[in-house]
């Protein structure tokens, strides 16, 4: 999902920087990191480590976990976002995973992105069909979401020269399938959570 | 971070290597939005878009590899490198509050 230096030209990287940063702006009154700067970065760096370990599937893919979608449904999509910036900014300049001049992009899709839609998901869905079930469908949204959002970004790219019309359905299709792995894992996890620390799900 | 979580997450970062090192030598191994990146270069029939990491190179630890070990064990190295990062980052975060409280 991350992003590297080199899909989006340097004016959509500006662009996307500059709503990462507006973002952060308005999310840091909204979030916790002042009062609950150790759930936060606890969070992170469970993320980090979820995110290390890869499942590869025969075919060449992979299976590792995003997290967006559960951390905000642990802690609300404000406190996602300076979980996942965290998560980014490590990735990104120690380990070169995501490149920097797209960490904007990236803190959309997976900070922004995916949080929102597996909260808003998970919010609708938890009195219908449960909380384990909203999770999953909430992990699984959130991913092709996010995966769509990254469509979206190289699409908007001049580097890009076909339409919009090329690069979503190619990245929504592909993420939508992969999404159903997150969904199970987020399931998995909220329910676990739901058992041995309920407090920590956020109403 | 309590003391429970730490040692969870030392856990896994210590066998993270299978997977993310052992299974994906194994099985070939490329990030999926690498792939769709494939399908969209594919269907303009050039390449379109290019990862240029292997190009601009800002840190020694590229890709969880520490320079000089095999990568099964660059990685758990990385991992543990994540891991006191974070915890860096917490200790900056709540000094910095602090002083702002006092």
């Amino acid at each position: 999902m991350h992003i590297p230096d080199g899909y989006l030209d340097p004016l959509t990287a500006f662009m996307t920087w500059v709503v990462a940063v507006g973002y952060a702006y308005y999310a840091y009154k909204y979030s916790e990191l002042r009062t609950k700067p150790e759930l936060i970065l606890s969070l992170a760096a469970a993320v980090f480590v979820a995110q290390m370990l890869n499942w590869p599937l025969p075919g060449g893919t992979s299976l590792h976990f995003v997290g967006g979608a559960l951390v905000a449904i642990l802690t609300g999509p404000f406190n996602a976002y300076f979980t996942m910036l965290m998560v980014l900014i490590v990735q990104t300049l120690i380990f070169q995973d995501g490149g920097i001049t797209t960490l904007g992009a990236n803190a959309i899709a997976m900070g922004i992105v995916a949080p929102w839609a597996g909260y808003i998901v998970y919010k609708v869905l938890k009195t219908r069909i449960g909380t384990a079930g909203a999770a999953s469908v909430a992990g699984w949204i959130s991913v092709a979401a996010s995966g769509t959002a990254v469509g979206i970004l190289i699409g908007l790219s001049t580097w890009f020269p076909y339409s919009l019309g090329i690069s979503v359905p190619i990245m929504a299709i592909w993420h939508s399938i992969l999404g159903v792995r997150e969904g199970v894992i987020t399931g998995l996890a909220v329910l676990y959570i739901l058992r041995k620390a309920p407090h920590y799900i956020a109403t | 971070m309590t003391q429970r979580l730490v040692l969870f997450l030392a856990a896994l970062v210590a066998i993270s290597p299978i997977f993310g090192v052992w299974l994906t030598e194994l099985l070939g191994y490329h990030e999926p939005l690498d792939i769709a990146v494939e399908l969209i270069n594919e269907a303009a029939d050039y390449t379109l878009l290019k990862d240029l990491s292997e190009e601009w190179r800002w840190t020694p630890f590229a890709d969880y590899k520490v320079p000089g070990l095999p990568d099964w064990a660059g990685y758990i190295v990385s991992g543990f490198i994540g891991l006191i990062t974070f915890f860096i980052l917490y200790v900056i975060i709540k000094e910095l509050y602090a002083k702002r409280t006092s």
